[in-house]
């Protein structure tokens, strides 16, 4: 019998759903071996039929993504988390800095394009307080971060969910899988803003370029600094960032990059805190980074606290 | 022993595990542009170059883990699910993990008590009391104390609950204090070692030390019974002011 298999997009892009048609020709094998119940981007299905694997795309930002989600943990057996909104909130994440009523006002009444007495309109989903992960929300067995994953993962996760035997998956930073030379340097500058860099089979970091492959997990196998463009930690924090308390992205990135160019350390924290929202923007809304001791996104971004509740 | 193991195929020749290692366990081999483990012996398990290492490729075995205190449970749930291989250390208030961390603890406390009799012989008691005396004038203070009796509610709030302190003073110069709770004792018992020891005497003078500095006194020990439940001090106060 073919396994069954259903899905939902929740706040996000549907780009982790655009992924899974990625698979291009072993779609096409996967589907000898699953029946696909539930795809938004693929069929109409409103329902909830029931189903052995649920994969969720997207965070819960709306009470539409709240019930959605219950209904498929409902409906489902297994529920993967599905892409980084679902595990750590996503970029839509940065809605956790503002909170609810100052997103509405800044839209609704303070936009150039809007009149400035408009109002939300009504009889739509309700937008929650804040962003949350999904897992907050309902139990979840397996992660499968990445903006998007990549199909080799998706192909594997499914693979071995149907109990095909796979190879063991491994949760070293993106670095392990970078093919540039990572080299200590000096009279390097910090380059602010910049994502590329001159040389291309030497690492970013050596060259002044804050790249967060160090700090991230490897979902991607180093694609992105493999073809030249610097790691904006999209798979989320790696597995040492998330398990210890005292290690976050921009000490850890700030001490690599100190220790090989003698650039100071509190400059480059520095620029990373001012530029929070970039570096933080995949996770920031998830307790593994928010909850740190020492992050204060609110504080560096000059967030008034008073448009989001405390701990949300 | 330790075990490291480094992982070739992730490592990216940065050499700062070579750097940072505090006791130059690793050289590096400039042809293959990895780190060796040439010294194994050497390691200590402070984690210096796992923790550095920007490709996660330094594992370490046998070593003990005395920082499971603090980890989230939710993010080591989270670290699960991510990866089903990775070993993961425990949540917070693991028994087993408590007791191991306890354990390190007191193999460290033994080891500089030893430490400090062999280099300082019949000066250890001295010892006690400058590092009781240093507390003392470090910790925050939100109150100053004005007489002595709040010098000794201060030092309960302090020593407690690692150590169930109940001093009682009998006139103006004699103290009683009695140890309930006390965590040498423990230790003491789980190793078989006599009270009254080198850490016994240690923990008197610190704590002679510290409520002496804060009350401006010297504590005389008149006498020490230790006990299974309970030790008990006897002391006398000679004030300087």
């Amino acid at each position: 019998m073919k396994a069954r298999i259903s899905t939902e997009w929740l706040s996000g892009c549907s780009g982790c759903h655009v992924a899974m048609v990625d698979l291009h020709e072993k779609l096409v094998n996967l589907v000898e071996d699953v029946e696909f119940v539930r795809i938004p981007v693929l069929m109409d299905e409103k329902g909830y039929p029931k189903a052995d694997i649920g994969i969720v795309e997207g965070a819960v930002r709306s009470s539409h993504d709240r019930e959605a989600l219950l209904k498929m943990r409902g409906s489902v057996r297994t529920l993967i988390a599905f892409g980084t909104c679902a595990s750590y909130g996503g970029p839509s994440g940065i809605g956790w800095l503002h909170g609810k009523k100052s997103i509405l006002d800044k839209v609704y009444g303070g936009n150039p394009t809007t009149g400035s007495q408009e109002k939300a309109p009504t009889g739509v989903p309700e937008l929650e307080e804040s962003v949350v992960p999904i897992d907050e929300v309902v139990k979840v067995d397996f992660q499968l971060p990445g903006c998007p994953p990549h199909p080799y993962h998706i192909a594997l996760a499914i693979r071995t969910l149907l109990g095909a035997p796979g190879p063991a998956l491994d949760a070293k930073p993106v670095c392990a899988q970078c093919n540039r030379k990572m080299e200590k340097r000096t009279g390097v500058t910090l380059l602010k803003g910049a994502v590329t860099a001159p040389e291309k089979d030497v690492c970013f970091l050596s060259q002044g370029v804050v790249c967060l492959g160090s700090v991230t997990l490897n979902r991607c196998q180093a694609q992105c600094p493999n073809r030249g463009v610097a790691c904006a930690g999209c798979a989320g924090p790696s597995p040492a960032i998330i398990m210890e308390p005292q290690l976050d992205i921009r000490t850890m990135v700030a001490r690599r990059m100190g220790l090989l160019t003698g650039i100071p350390e509190e400059e480059i924290r520095k620029y990373i805190e001012e530029e929070a929202k970039t570096f933080y923007s995949y996770a920031l809304s998830s307790p593994v980074i928010y909850r740190k001791p020492t992050v204060e996104i609110r504080e560096w971004t000059s967030v008034p606290s008073s448009g989001a509740r405390e701990g949300i | 022993m330790i075990e490291i193991k480094v992982d070739q195929d992730a490592c990216v020749g940065c050499t700062l595990c070579v750097d940072l290692c505090p006791t130059d366990v690793f050289e590096f081999d400039t042809a293959n542009s990895v780190p060796v483990v040439k010294k194994p012996g050497e390691c200590f398990g402070c984690l210096s170059c796992s923790e550095i290492c920007p490709s996660d490729a330094i594992t370490h075995s046998g070593n003990l883990r005395s920082e499971d205190h603090y980890h989230d449970e939710y993010n080591l749930r989270l670290a699960s699910l991510l990866a089903p291989g990775i070993e993961l250390p425990k949540a917070a208030g693991d028994k087993e993990s408590e007791k191991r961390a306890m354990d390190d603890l007191g193999v460290r406390l033994l080891a500089v008590a030893a430490v400090f009799r062999q280099t300082l012989g019949g000066s250890l008691p001295a010892v006690g009391t400058m590092a009781g005396r240093t507390l003392a004038t470090q910790l925050p203070r939100y109150q100053v104390p004005k007489t002595f009796q709040d010098v000794l509610d201060l030092a309960v709030a302090q020593f407690g609950p690692t150590w169930v302190l109940k001093p009682v003073m009998d006139g103006d110069e004699n103290l009683t204090v009695d140890v309930g709770d006390c965590y040498i004792r423990e230790l003491c018992k789980a190793k078989g070692l006599e009270l009254g020891g080198d850490l016994c005497v240690l923990f008197y003078n610190y704590l002679a030390g510290y409520i002496g500095r804060m009350s401006d006194s010297r504590l005389k020990l008149v006498e020490s019974a230790p006990g299974d439940k309970a030790c008990r001090y006897k002391v006398q106060v000679i004030r300087r002011s």
